[in-house]
Formats: structure tokens, sequence, C-alpha cells
């Protein structure tokens, strides 16, 4: 039934252009009151911890400046600078394949433990506990233990194959472009694993078990129940997992840093590594600025196409 | 006297006047606490801290109302800490500057007037080396604290053993280096090499880098007129950058010199690994620190150098500034005083080798002692490092060029184009 405006008592919007507003009760007004006031902390938290600094890194980014008494207006140089320099570019290459390799450890050596400990396994309580042991060292301590293996002289790598008859001199491996690589994704993949391990633990345990009798009584191999059963019943958890760890893995600095400071020459020069030298060793802060909010819309440009592609219900 | 007792015994002398202050300071006893923030690099150094702690310890026990705190952070992190403290508003009052990054923090505007601080006549009491390397327009930068003559440092034991010379130029360096790489136990490994190379990209290797550079007739930035020029891709740096190659290729540099920066390198010298290694005096007494067997194992000498070009010393200097947001100047300016006067810089140069910079602390019979003496004799050569804002940039820049040369990636040829492009570009956006 069509009901007159005026007696709807709704201000004719069409006309107006504004939106229809409705007489509040003041009861509701209160409640609106009341909703604003407990979520006014958190938006001021977001607009103090998130908003700003993002803004703040923004907004360097326009200006060559020490960030104390010099702040010349730039525009956009240096981000077309930035975007125009090889050797920012070679270093978002290096990230992106250090990324994608790091979180591929990561699925693999995760879902495969995750596999093994969701079993009945003996002793399934102590090795949870040992496997999850390296997320819990400071990735500081990581990126020590690891150089200290793999150095030359010192280093138990070397004296072990030399033991074995691998090798017959020491091998500088953090001084070989390939084997520097292998030697920080090898470490930010044991650093990092654990955490994909617990989520796939997690979603295997979730999984209905009738799912698996279903597939065993239609044949179905522990491969093919893996396949069938569980890679489908994981995705959800591996998406989720995938776009935290694209994220977090392509900002990463620390073990890079402490193992290679980003060499031999550039070959493993992160750009994390590129916009940290940037700033804090040619005190060039603007252009890191520009560098950094450049990551910023690759790791948003990321989770969008996530978004876009995933269903919400799984993401 | 072995280092230790006679560090403890000048700092004994330290404490004396320090003591007899601390008489007059019953009076102060009353004054308000006040504490006194100091960014220093070498209180988390061993042994440096040590001494370092023991002087704050005897300024504070002469005033009992004032704390000093230290604000401990790695030599090479140093630079980026002070930057980020600036930019911050969280300066100490007192932090260490140095001819490399004085133009920086000139820029940034932290310094204080060191003149009007210190009192002008307080500055005529310096060395006149450090003094000049000192300044920005003739206005002090900082109170030069001591140096640290980067040349050559050998095991004077290993080369009488071997009948062998330091090298006087490159060639010979070349074949000492050879000479001193050695299986020492006979497994068929090499277990001592010639030359501990620090290779690391960072202000350890580069700095080093700049010495053979300059040895070799180059400079990194020469001043043209208003403007400044790079040497980076003359003849002279070739063959500076091919040095570091060969030397590598030989196998006269322990395996990894890319991962082996200053830490390392003393590792290598005080686990008896390596025979060569180009630093300061300081190294001597962070080799003791880790191992009292090498007591006068080891010497210095004058860096190789090709005909016709003198070695070229960095001073290694570093200094106390004020900063100009600190309220407490005037104490700043004692705590300085009394870090610089002539007992503790005795007592200093006795724990730690580095030499000092004040003129009545150089006249101590104490300061001449046989293992410093090639140090001493090699401050002589000290240059003044360049004074523009982009100069710690060229660490990289080198870094890069002579690891690429050293993993064979590029040749020197095309590393010393690829450096100097670089610092062409860097000199163009100097300001």
């Amino acid at each position: 039934m069509d009901v007159p405006v005026a007696a709807s008592g709704v201000r004719d919007a069409t006309r107006t252009g504004t939106r229809p507003r409705r007489r509040r009760s003041p009861v509701a007004a209160a409640r609106e009151r009341i909703g604003l006031t407990f979520v006014s902390p958190s938006v001021l938290v977001m607009l103090l911890l998130v908003a700003y600094p993002l803004g703040y890194g923004i907004y360097i980014s326009l200006f060559d400046t020490n960030l104390l008494n010099r702040w010349d207006f730039v525009g956009l140089k240096f981000f077309n600078e930035s975007l125009a320099d090889p050797g920012f570019r070679r270093s978002l290459v290096v990230t992106v394949v250090y990324a994608l390799l790091v979180i591929s450890g990561h699925v693999l050596v995760g879902v495969t433990l995750a596999v093994m400990l969701a079993s009945d396994v003996k002793f399934n309580t102590v090795f949870r506990a040992i496997l999850i042991l390296p997320w819990l060292f400071p990735e500081v301590v990581v990126a020590l233990i690891f150089r200290w293996i793999f150095d030359p002289i010192f280093g138990i790598l070397n004296h072990a194959l030399s033991m074995l008859g691998m090798i017959s001199s020491q091998v500088a491996w953090l001084d070989d472009p390939i084997w520097a690589f292998v030697a920080v994704v090898f470490a930010a993949i044991w650093k990092g694993y654990p955490l994909v391990m617990l989520l796939s633990l997690a979603g295997l345990q979730s999984i209905p078990k009738d799912r698996y009798e279903a597939a065993a009584l239609d044949g179905a191999g522990r491969l093919l129940q893996f396949r069938y059963v569980s890679l489908p019943g994981l995705a959800p958890i591996l998406g989720v997992a995938v776009i935290l760890e694209f994220v977090w893995w392509f900002k990463h600095f620390t073990i890079v840093w402490l193992m290679t400071k980003g060499g031999p020459v550039d070959a493993t020069n992160v750009v994390s590594i590129d916009i940290y030298r940037t700033a804090f060793q040619s005190f060039d802060f603007g252009r890191a600025a520009a560098m950094a909010v450049i990551v910023l819309f690759i790791c948003v440009a990321f989770a969008i196409v996530y978004r876009r592609t995933v269903p919400d219900e799984e993401a | 006297m072995n280092l230790s007792k006679l560090s403890v015994a000048l700092l004994a002398r330290g404490l004396l006047p320090g003591l007899l202050l601390g008489l007059s300071a019953t009076a102060q006893a009353a004054d308000d606490p006040v504490t006194l923030t100091v960014l220093s690099s070498t209180i988390v150094e061993g042994p440096e801290g040590v001494a370092e702690q023991a002087a704050a310890d005897a300024f504070m026990e002469a005033r009992p109302h004032v704390t000093i705190e230290f604000i401990g952070v790695p030599a090479n992190e140093l630079y980026a800490k002070t930057n980020a403290l600036a930019i911050s508003g969280s300066m100490p009052d007192v932090f260490i500057n140095s001819p490399e990054f004085m133009a920086q923090a000139h820029d940034l505007g932290i310094v204080a007037d060191m003149e009007e601080t210190l009192g002008a006549d307080y500055f005529q009491g310096f060395a006149k080396g450090p003094l000049a390397q000192s300044t920005i327009d003739g206005e002090y930068q900082f109170a030069p604290w001591f140096t640290i003559p980067n040349t050559l440092l050998y095991r004077r034991d290993l080369f009488e053993e071997a009948g062998v010379e330091p090298p006087s130029d490159w060639d010979e360096f070349r074949e000492v280096a050879k000479t001193m790489t050695v299986d020492t136990d006979g497994d068929g490994q090499t277990d001592r090499w010639g030359f501990a190379m620090v290779g690391t990209n960072n202000g350890s290797g580069a700095g080093r880098f700049f010495l053979v550079l300059r040895a070799h007739g180059a400079d990194e930035p020469v001043a043209d007129g208003d403007s400044w020029t790079t040497q980076f891709d003359t003849p002279e740096a070739v063959a500076a950058f091919a040095l570091y190659g060969e030397l590598v290729a030989d196998g006269s540099v322990p395996p990894g010199p890319l991962q082996t920066g200053y830490g390392e390198a003393v590792t290598l010298i005080a686990s008896d690994k390596a025979a060569m290694m180009i630093t300061g005096p300081h190294t001597i007494g962070a080799v003791l620190d880790q191992n009292p067997d090498m007591a006068g194992k080891m010497a210095g000498a004058l860096l190789p150098s090709v005909e016709g070009v003198e070695p070229d010393v960095n001073l290694g200097m570093f200094g106390w500034a004020v900063s100009s947001d600190s309220d407490e100047k005037e104490l700043a300016a004692e705590y300085i005083r009394f870090i610089l006067n002539r007992d503790n810089q005795v007592a200093w140069n006795a724990a730690t080798g580095r030499l000092p910079t004040r003129l009545d602390a150089l006249e101590d019979p104490a300061i001449a002692r046989p293992e410093l003496e090639g140090f001493i004799e090699a401050a002589e050569y000290g240059y003044q490092v360049p004074t523009a804002t982009f100069y710690p940039d060229l660490f990289s820049v080198a870094g890069d060029a002579y690891q690429a040369v050293i993993i064979e990636q590029k040749s020197p040829e095309e590393a010393a184009k690829g450096a100097a492009e670089q610092t062409e570009r860097l000199i163009a956006n100097n300001r």
C-alpha cells in the first residue's frame, strides 16, 4: 500500500537530495550516543595508531626532509624516481621471490607436519611442543643461530659436510649470491612454519571424521583422502594464512639484515632493507617514505585481489 | 706491568682529582639530582665499555647528585641512532660525533655551540691534526676524544718467524699475505690466513677500503671548487678493486670475507687465524680482551702504497658533542672536560690502545708503548675526511663495488665505473 509522504512523516528525499530522516525516539538517540561513546576509544586508537602514521608517512614522502629543520616540497618526485630506479625495482623482485618461496615453504612444511600431528602418532604432545619451538625464538636469535651455522670457519654445516667428505675446503655460503638467498629463505621457513602448522592442525581437526569414512568407503587411499577431503577443508584457513604471511614476509627485515645485510652485493636486498638504508644510512627520509608507500600499495593491492578472488565465507 | 694493571693504576690516578673534587662536592650535596644522558658506542664494546664506565663512575663519585645514564649503541648503528633520537626530539645531553658524521649532525642542527660551551681556550689544548678535522666553516663540532689511526696491524712474532718485514708496496703485500697463509697443523687445510679482510658492506668495510684506495692514489670524493668530483673510475681505483679480488682469489683471505666485519676480523686475529688486518691500535686491546696470550705479539706499520703516493691514514676519530637541546650544557661540558683530562686520557689509552687527543696526555711517557709505535707514526699521515652530507652514502657505493669484484660478479673496471656513476648521482643531489 502506498503511504503519502506527509503521512509517513518522512520528507521527500528525492526533492532535497538528502537521505530520508526518521524521527528518533529519545531512547534510540540515547542508545546511539551510548554506542558512539563505546566505539569512540577504538576509533581514537585506530586514528592514532593506524591512520596518523600512515597519513604522516604519505605526507613525508612528498618532501625532501631531514624531519627536523629542512622540509622542501618535492611532490611526487621521489615516487617517480623510485619507480624508475632499477635498484629499487630489483629489490621489489627479490622481495616477491623471497616472500613466495618462504610462504611456499611454510605451507609445505606446515601442512605436512600438521597432517602428521593430526594422526595418532606416539608422543604427539611432545612432538607438538618441539615443533612449535622455532616460533618461540626471537627473529634476532634465529638469524644469529643460522649465521653461525653457515659460518665458513666455525660453522657446524661446513664441519658436518667436511666430516662426511662432501667438501674439501671451507665454503663461504653467505658470500655466494645464490646460497645466501637460499640460506635466508631456509632460516625464514624454519622460523615461520609453526604458524601454518598450528592453523592447519586446527583446520584438520575441525573436518568431520565421517567425510574421511565416506571417502574410504569409496575406495580413496590416504593420498586421495588428503587431496579430496583434507585440502578442501583446509583451503579457507590456508587462504587466510597465505595473505597474512605474504604481507608479513613482504615487509620482513630482521633475519635478512642480520644474516646478510642484503648482500652479497644485492642478492638478498629485500625492499625493507633498501628502505632502511635509504632512511638511516643515506638519511633520505622523503625518498624512503615514498618507497614505503609503494610497498603499502602493493600489500593493499594484494589484499584486494585476494578479497575479490576468495569468496567471503572462505576469507 | 700489563695493560690491565696499568689501566687500573692510571684510572686510580684519574680518580684522585675526582676524590679531591668530591671533598668540595659535599657543598653540592644538597643539589637537586641531575641525570646526564650520554650516547656512546664505545660503552658497549670491550674493553672500552669497562674503562668508560669507570671514568663515568669517578665523575659521579665526585658529584653525588649527578647520574650518568649511557645510551649504548654499536658503532655501525651509531649515526642511524643519533638521527632517530634527533628526529624524535630525544637527543641525549652528550653524544659521540665524528668527522664522517659531523656534516649530517650540523645539517640537523643538533650540535650546541661547542666554543661557547667548552670555552675557546679549551680547544687550544688539542693536537692540531684531530682538531683540524673537528670543524665546519671554522666552527667546532665536537671535542676530539681519541684517534685510532687505521693502518696495518700485523703479527710481529709470525713475521719474525717467517723472516718477513711489513710490506711497503702492494706487490709485497700480496706476497707477504701469501707467505703468511699456512696450514699450521698439517692436516692439509689452511688454518691461518695472511690478511683478515673486512669485506662487509658498511662503514667498517668501506672505511678500510678507502684507505687502500687512497694508498693506490685515488680519493673517494675530491673537492672541486664548490662541488665534488670522484676518482672511483681512475686506473688507480681499478687497481685497488682488483687487489681485493686477487687477495680473495689467491686464498690469502679467510673464507667468507663478505661476512667478515670488524668483530669477526678481531676474532680471527685473536684466535691465531690471521696475520694482518687494516685497523687501529684499539684492536690490540680488543684482541687481548679475547686472548691475553697475544700480548706483545702485535705491532703497527704504515699501510703499503704505490710508488710516489704517501699512505693516507684515517684517524678514526670520535669526539664528544653537546646537544643543542640539552638543558644541562654546563654539566655536559664539565663531563667532557673530565673525560678528556690528562689522567683519564692516559687511562683510556692504557685500557684500549686508543690514542689521546689532548696535548698534555700525548706527552705522557705511558703512551709511547712499543706496540703502539707504528700507529703513532701513522697518525702523522692523517687526512681530512671530506665534509659532505653524502659521504656516508659512499660506504655502500664502495661496499657494493668491492663485494661485486670479490665474488667475481663484476670486473674491477665495471665495479669502478658503477661506483663512479653512483657517486656522481650523489654529488648531483648533494644538499
